[in-house]
C-alpha cells in the first residue's frame, strides 16, 4: 500500500480541466509522455536538492551562532513548523473523481489525492475515506474485486470505517467480476443505486458520506464484452460538519486523547476507533518474574505497512515481561500513518531517509536502527530485533529471558532467534525445547552489541551492493562457525503476506502453517544442555537413545514413522561431504517443511517432529553423528528431478 | 521562606509522581560540602534553622536522569494544579547525531518550574555511549518567553556538559528529604570542566562525501585496533589519574571525520607535563603495552611511545605552558635533533570518540589548524613530523653526553 497525502506546498491545480485535457492529448504521445515524466522527476529533484542544500545552509549558520554566542541561550535555528494540511475554515469541499480503464484520479478541493495511471496495476474498485469534518484522507485501498475473495476484504474494511465518514469509490479497469452479491449489497446500502448492477469493464464513481446523504454518482455501462465504459468524470460538493460531530466521546484520559488524535487522522483500524466500546491501547500483561530482558531495547523495524505494524505491536506490547519503555520503532521513510500508529501506542518512533533501492535499502535501514539502537542505549549488551510483520508469543519474553545468559556466556553463539524455519503444526511439538543450529533465522532474533560493534557494523554492506542483509549475516565470513538458538515452536509468526521478497502465494506455502506458541509462561528444559559442548553429549544421548526407521520404506510417506507418541527416531541419508543437501532438499520438499535452503541443520543433523515422536536425520558420510548408523543401514538416497523443475534458488 | 516553601512543593510533586532527582545546585551544595561530615552522620537529624534552601538566589537546580521517568503528561498537570508555571526546553538528540538521516526524535533537555519569585531548574541528564552522563545546552526557540526566567544566571545550560555516573547519598537538609551526590566537593570540581564538545557530525558526512571513506578489510581492522588501544590507554591514564586528551592526527580525525583516519597507523595523546608521573612507563607495560621509546626528559621535550598490538603504536606528547603558548617537543633518534611544536593556548573540553569519553582541546580549530595547517580539512597520506608540521620549529641539538637519556629507543 503506498501512501500519498496532499502536499500544501503544491499549488492545487486550479484549471483541472483544462489540465486534463492537455494531459490526456500528450498521453497518445508516449515518447512525449516519458519526456514530461523525466522532465518532472528532475525538476523535483533539483527542487529537493535546493531545499535540502537551503535546509542545511540555514543549519549550518545556526549552528556556527551556536558556538560563538552560547551564553545567549537563544536558539537561533528556523523554527518554520509546515502544517500537515491546508488550513482552511471552508465549509464545503469541491470533490472529482473519475473513472476509466487506464486511469483513475481523485481530487478534493483542487489538490490530487489519487491519481493512478500506472500499466497493469490498481485494477479494481479504489476507495478513500476523508474525514466529514476537516477533509483529509483517512484511508486509501485499493480492492481487486477482478480476483475472488477480494470484495470480502472490501466489506470488512468498510464495516471498519466509523459513521459519518465520506466514501469516495472509483473503478478502473474492471471491477465485478468477483464482486458478489454481499459487497454490492453493502454499496446499496451506503446510497449507491448502481452497485447492485455493476456489470463486466463499467465505469463508475460514487461519493458518499456513511449513514448518511449521497453526494452523487456516475456510471458507464460498458456496451460490449470486448470493450469498456466510457470514462466518467463526477464532480460534486461535499459539506463538511464540524469537528465535535466527526468526534467521539470518550472519557478525557490521557490513553483517550491519544486514541482521540489517531482516530482523527487514520481510518481502517477497527474497533479501536468505536465510540461505544473501544479496544484498549494499553495491554498491562502480567509482569515476569526474574525477567532477564527488561532492560534489553527492542528495535522494531518498519516500512510503511501501517495496518502490520499496528497487529505486531498489539501483540507485543501483550507479551508477558514486556517493557514498553524500552521499545523503538524505526520507520524507514517519512510516512505519517506508521507514525501515527507508534504514538497510538505511546511508543517513541524515529524515521529514516530511505538509502538506496530495494533489498539495498532494507539492508541501510537494518543498519541505521541497529546503530541508533546501542546509541540510546548505551548500557545494553543485546538487542531484540522484529519486524512489522510478526506475530509475537505471549511468552516471546520469558523465553529470552530464560535462554539470553547462553548468549551472554557462549561465544560460539550467533544469535537467539525466536523463529524455527522447519517448525510447521506438522512438524514442531514442544514448546520447552531448543535446539542450536547453522543457520540464522531472523524474524525475532537478539543481536549481542560487541557482535555488531566489533564485527558487523564496521563492514556492513554499503548502499550500492543490492544485498540482503539476512543473507549477509548468514555467510560464513560473518557466521564464523557459530550457531543460534531456536525453539522448536516458534515464539513469533510471519503474517506478513505482502513485502519485498513476499507474495501470496509464497506465504501459504512456506508460512501459514507455521506454527506458533500460544502457552504461557512455558518453562523451557535443559537450558544449560545448550552450551556448546553440553550439546554434543545431549545430541549422543539422544542418538543412543533413538531407534532406527526402516529404511527400506519411503521416507516421504506417513507410514514411514510407526503410530508412536513420544518416541526418538533416526534415519540416515546421503550426504557426500558437508555441502551435499541434494537428498535433504527432496526430503525437505515431500515433508513439507522450508526446502529453499538449508535451514535448521546442525553438524549435518536435522531435528523435528513426525507424528508426535522426535525425528532426527542424519547426513551421511559428512556428519560427525554418522558414527550412529548401523553398519546393516543403507543411507537413503532421494534423486533431484529433473533439471526444469530443479530446486529454487 | 519561599524558596523553601517552592522547593518543598516540588519535592512533593516529583515524589508523588515517582520520579528520582538529586540535588546539583553549586551554591546549595557548596554550603552542604562544608557540613558534610555532620549531615552524613545524621541523616535524619532535624536542623535548628533554614540554613541551606533559604540562602538567597533565585533558582534552586535538580538533575533527573532520562531513564528513569517515563515522560508521563501526567507530572505537568499535577504542577499546574499546585501552581507552578512550567517550562520545557527541547532539543535534537545528540545520540541519533551522528547518523546519516534519521529523525523524529527531539528530546526534553531542561525543564523550569516557577512559582511566586523562585524557579526550579531540572537538568535532564542522558547516558551515553562511553558510560558516561550528558546534559545539553539550553537554547530558546523563537517563540519562547525569554522573560520566563533570568536564564543568563542559571548554573546548567550554558554549553552541554558531561558527567561520571554520580553516587548518590540521601540526606535530610533544612528539614527536607533530598539526595545529593555522595562527595559534593568532587561534583562541584567535575562541574567546572564539565563542558562537551559534540563531534561536527554535519561537517564529517560532508567530508566523507568529498572523500569516500576507506572500507577495506585493513581499515577496519586498523580501526578496530586503534579503538581497543584507545579504550586501554585512556583505563590506563585514568587508573592513574592523569588527564590527557587527543592529539595530532587522532585529534585531526575526530575534528575532522569523526572517526580514527584508517592511514594514520598509530594514536597519538596529549598530557601536559605537570600531571607527568614516574608510574606512568609501569603502568602501560603492566597493561600490556611495552615502552618503544623515549625521547627528551621531563625538564624537556619528553615524548613516549608504546607498542601496541600488530603495529599500532601509541604516542604520548606532555606539552610544556608557557606565558602566550603551549609547545611540545620532538626528537630525530638518528641525529639527535630537536624540534617544537607550538600551540596557541587551550583548555579541554570533554567529547564522545570511539564509544570512549576523552578530552579534546576545546579550541579545537586552533589547535588542529596549528598542527596541520590551513588544508587540514584535505587528507594526505604521506606526512613527514619533521616538515610537514606548519607549527615545527628547529630547536637545536640534544648534548651527544644526554644522548643515552633523552633517545632510548627499545
Amino acid at each position: 500500500m503506498d501512501e500519498w497525502k496532499p502536499n500544501p506546498a503544491i499549488k492545487p491545480h486550479k484549471k483541472r480541466s483544462w489540465y486534463l485535457a492537455w494531459k490526456y492529448k500528450l498521453m497518445n504521445q508516449r515518447a512525449l509522455r516519458k519526456l514530461c515524466q523525466t522532465g518532472a522527476v528532475l525538476f523535483l529533484l533539483v527542487t529537493v536538492i535546493v531545499n535540502i542544500k537551503l535546509i542545511l545552509d540555514t543549519r549550518k549558520a545556526a549552528y556556527e551562532e551556536e558556538e560563538e554566542s552560547a551564553q545567549d541561550y537563544d536558539d537561533e535555528m528556523l523554527n518554520v513548523e509546515v502544517p500537515r494540511h491546508p488550513v482552511s475554515n471552508k465549509k464545503v469541499l469541491d470533490v472529482e473523481v473519475y473513472s476509466s480503464r487506464s486511469k483513475v484520479y481523485v481530487a478534493v478541493d483542487g489538490t490530487t489525492v489519487l491519481e493512478d495511471e500506472a500499466r497493469e496495476q490498481g485494477r479494481g474498485i479504489h476507495v478513500i475515506v476523508l474525514n466529514q469534518a476537516t477533509g483529509h484522507v483517512m484511508a486509501k485501498r485499493v480492492f481487486d474485486t477482478y480476483s475472488p475473495h477480494e470484495d470480502e476484504a472490501m466489506v470488512l474494511f468498510l464495516n471498519m470505517v466509523a459513521r459519518g465518514r465520506i466514501l469516495i469509490f472509483t473503478i478502473k479497469d474492471e471491477g465485478s467480476f468477483h464482486l458478489k452479491d454481499t459487497a454490492k449489497n453493502v454499496l446499496k446500502s451506503l446510497g449507491s443505486q448502481v452497485a447492485p448492477f455493476l456489470s463486466w469493464r463499467d465505469m463508475w464513481t460514487f461519493v458518499g458520506k456513511k449513514g448518511g446523504e449521497v453526494y452523487g454518482e456516475k456510471h458507464a455501462k460498458s456496451p460490449a464484452l470486448s470493450t469498456w465504459g466510457d470514462p466518467v468524470l463526477l464532480k460534486t460538493e461535499v459539506h463538511l460538519t464540524s469537528v465535535e460531530d466527526a468526534e467521539c466521546h470518550w472519557p478525557d484520559t490521557e490513553l483517550n486523547r491519544r486514541r482521540k488524535r489517531f482516530c482523527s487522522k487514520v481510518e481502517g483500524y477497527g474497533s479501536v476507533c468505536s465510540c461505544k466500546d473501544p479496544t484498549p491501547i494499553e495491554f498491562n500483561p502480567d509482569p515476569l518474574k526474574d525477567n532477564k530482558v527488561f532492560d534489553v531495547p527492542v528495535a522494531v523495524i518498519a516500512g510503511n505497512r501501517p495496518n502490520y505494524l499496528y497487529r505486531m505491536l498489539r501483540s507485543l506490547l501483550s507479551a508477558q515481561g514486556v517493557n514498553p519503555q524500552m521499545i523503538t520503532v524505526f520507520i524507514d521513510g517519512y510516512y505519517e500513518e506508521p507514525m501515527d500508529v507508534v504514538e497510538l501506542f505511546g511508543l517513541s518512533g524515529i524515521q529514516h531517509t530511505p538509502i538506496s533501492i530495494k533489498n539495498a535499502r532494507v539492508s541501510q535501514h537494518y543498519k541505521a536502527s541497529l546503530t541508533a539502537t546501542f546509541n540510546l542505549f548505551p548500557d545494553a549488551k543485546f538487542a531484540v530485533v522484529l519486524e512489522e510483520d510478526l506475530d509475537i508469543s505471549v511468552d516471546f519474553f520469558s523465553f529470552l529471558s530464560q535462554s539470553i545468559h547462553l548468549l551472554e556466556e557462549d561465544e560460539s553463539l550467533y544469535c537467539i532467534s525466536a523463529w524455527n524455519d522447519q517448525g510447521y503444526e506438522h512438524t514442531a511439538e514442544d514448546p520447552s525445547l531448543l535446539y542450536r543450529v547453522e543457520t540464522m533465522p531472523g524474524l525475532g532474533w537478539v543481536l549481542r552489541k560487541s557482535l555488531y560493534k566489533d564485527e558487523l557494523e564496521p563492514k556492513w554492506p554499503t548502499p550500492e551492493k543490492l544485498w540482503d542483509w539476512d543473507m549477509w549475516m548468514r555467510m560464513p565470513e560473518q557466521r564464523k562457525g557459530r550457531e543460534c538458538i531456536i525453539p522448536d515452536i516458534s515464539r513469533s509468526y510471519h503474517f506478513g503476506i505482502v513485502g519485498l521478497n513476499m507474495n501470496g502465494y509464497f506465504h501459504e506455502a512456506y508460512f501459514k502453517k507455521h506454527k506458533f506458541n500460544t502457552v504461557p509462561n512455558v518453562q523451557l528444559k535443559n537450558v544449560e544442555s545448550l552450551r556448546k559442548d553440553a550439546y554434543e553429549t545431549e545430541i549422543h544421548r539422544l542418538l543412543g537413545e533413538a531407534e532406527v526407521l526402516d529404511h527400506s520404506k519411503n521416507p516421504c510417506e506417513d507410514s514411514f514413522v510407526p503410530d508412536t507418541e513420544g518416541r526418538v527416531y533416526v534415519m540416515f541419508i546421503r550426504m557426500e561431504q558437508e555441502a551435499d543437501f541434494t537428498t535433504w532438499t527432496q526430503l525437505a520438499k515431500c515433508l513439507h517443511i522450508w526446502d529453499l535452503d538449508v535451514r535448521g541443520n546442525h553438524k549435518g543433523l536435522w531435528r523435528l517432529f513426525r507424528k508426535k515422536n522426535h525425528f532426527l536425520v542424519v547426513g551421511v558420510p559428512a556428519s560427525p553423528y554418522s558414527s550412529k548408523k548401523p553398519s546393516s543401514v543403507t543411507p537413503i538416497y532421494m534423486e533431484p528431478p529433473a533439471k526444469e523443475e530443479g530446486a529454487v534458488a | 521562606s519561599v524558596k523553601q516553601h517552592v522547593v518543598r512543593k516540588f519535592l512533593g510533586l516529583i515524589s508523588s509522581h515517582n520520579i528520582p532527582v538529586y540535588l546539583i545546585d553549586p551554591l546549595i551544595l557548596g554550603l552542604v560540602d562544608k557540613d558534610i561530615e555532620r549531615i552524613r552522620s545524621s541523616p535524619d537529624g532535624p536542623s535548628p534553622e533554614c540554613k541551606y534552601f533559604c540562602a538567597p538566589r533565585d533558582f534552586t537546580t535538580f538533575a533527573l536522569l532520562d531513564k528513569t521517568w517515563k515522560h508521563e503528561v501526567g507530572l505537568f498537570r499535577t504542577a499546574e494544579k499546585m501552581g507552578f508555571q512550567w517550562l520545557k526546553i527541547i532539543n535534537k538528540d545528540p545520540r541519533l547525531d551522528g547518523m546519516d538521516d534519521l529523525s523524529g526524535i527531539e528530546i526534553p533537555l531542561h525543564y523550569i518550574f516557577k512559582q511566586a519569585s523562585h524557579a526550579i531548574h531540572l537538568v535532564v541528564f542522558y547516558e551515553r555511549s562511553g558510560n558516561y552522563l550528558w546534559h545539553g545546552p539550553l537554547r530558546l526557540k523563537q517563540h519562547m518567553d525569554r522573560k520566563f526566567v533570568p536564564f543568563r544566571k542559571l548554573h546548567f545550560g550554558r554549553y552541554p556538559g558531561a558527567y561520571e555516573k554520580p553516587e548518590l547519598l540521601l540526606v535530610s537538609i533544612d528539614d527536607l528529604k533530598v539526595q545529593i551526590p555522595k562527595n559534593p566537593s568532587s561534583f562541584l570540581e567535575e562541574m567546572s570542566h564539565s563542558r562537551f564538545l559534540e563531534c561536527r557530525y554535519r561537517e564529517a558526512r560532508a567530508f566523507f562525501q568529498l572523500y569516500p571513506d576507506d572500507a577495506s578489510l585493513d581499515a577496519v581492522e586498523f580501526r578496530k585496533k586503534a579503538k581497543s588501544l584507545l579504550h586501554l590507554a585512556a583505563l590506563t591514564l585514568n587508573n592513574l589519574g592523569v588527564k590527557f586528551w587527543l592529539s595530532s592526527g587522532t585529534c585531526l580525525g575526530w575534528y575532522r571525520q569523526c572517526n580514527v583516519i584508517p592511514h594514520s597507523k598509530d594514536v597519538d595523546l596529549g598530557i601536559f607535563i605537570r600531571d607527568y608521573k614516574a608510574d606512568i612507563i609501569p603502568a602501560f607495560q603492566k597493561a600490556g603495552l611495552p615502552l618503544k621509546h623515549k625521547f627528551g626528559k621531563v625538564e624537556d621535550s619528553l615524548e613516549l611511545s608504546f607498542q601496541g598490538e600488530d603495529d599500532v603504536k601509541l604516542d604520548i606528547f606532555f606539552f610544556y605552558e608557557e606565558d602566550d603558548h603551549i609547545w611540545n617537543g620532538g626528537t630525530q633518534a638518528k641525529s639527535g635533533k630537536k624540534f617544537k611544536y607550538l600551540f596557541p593556548k587551550f583548555t579541554l573540553c570533554w567529547t564522545e570518540f570511539v564509544e570512549l569519553k576523552v578530552h579534546v582541546p576545546c579550541e579545537t580549530r586552533q589547535y588542529v589548524e596549528a598542527n596541520y595547517g590551513p588544508d587540514w580539512k584535505v587528507p594526505v597520506k604521506t606526512w613527514d613530523w619533521k616538515s610537514s608540521p606548519s607549527n615545527v620549529q628547529y630547536n637545536g641539538i640534544w648534548p651527544v653526553d644526554e644522548w643515552d637519556d633523552v633517545i632510548q629507543i627499545y
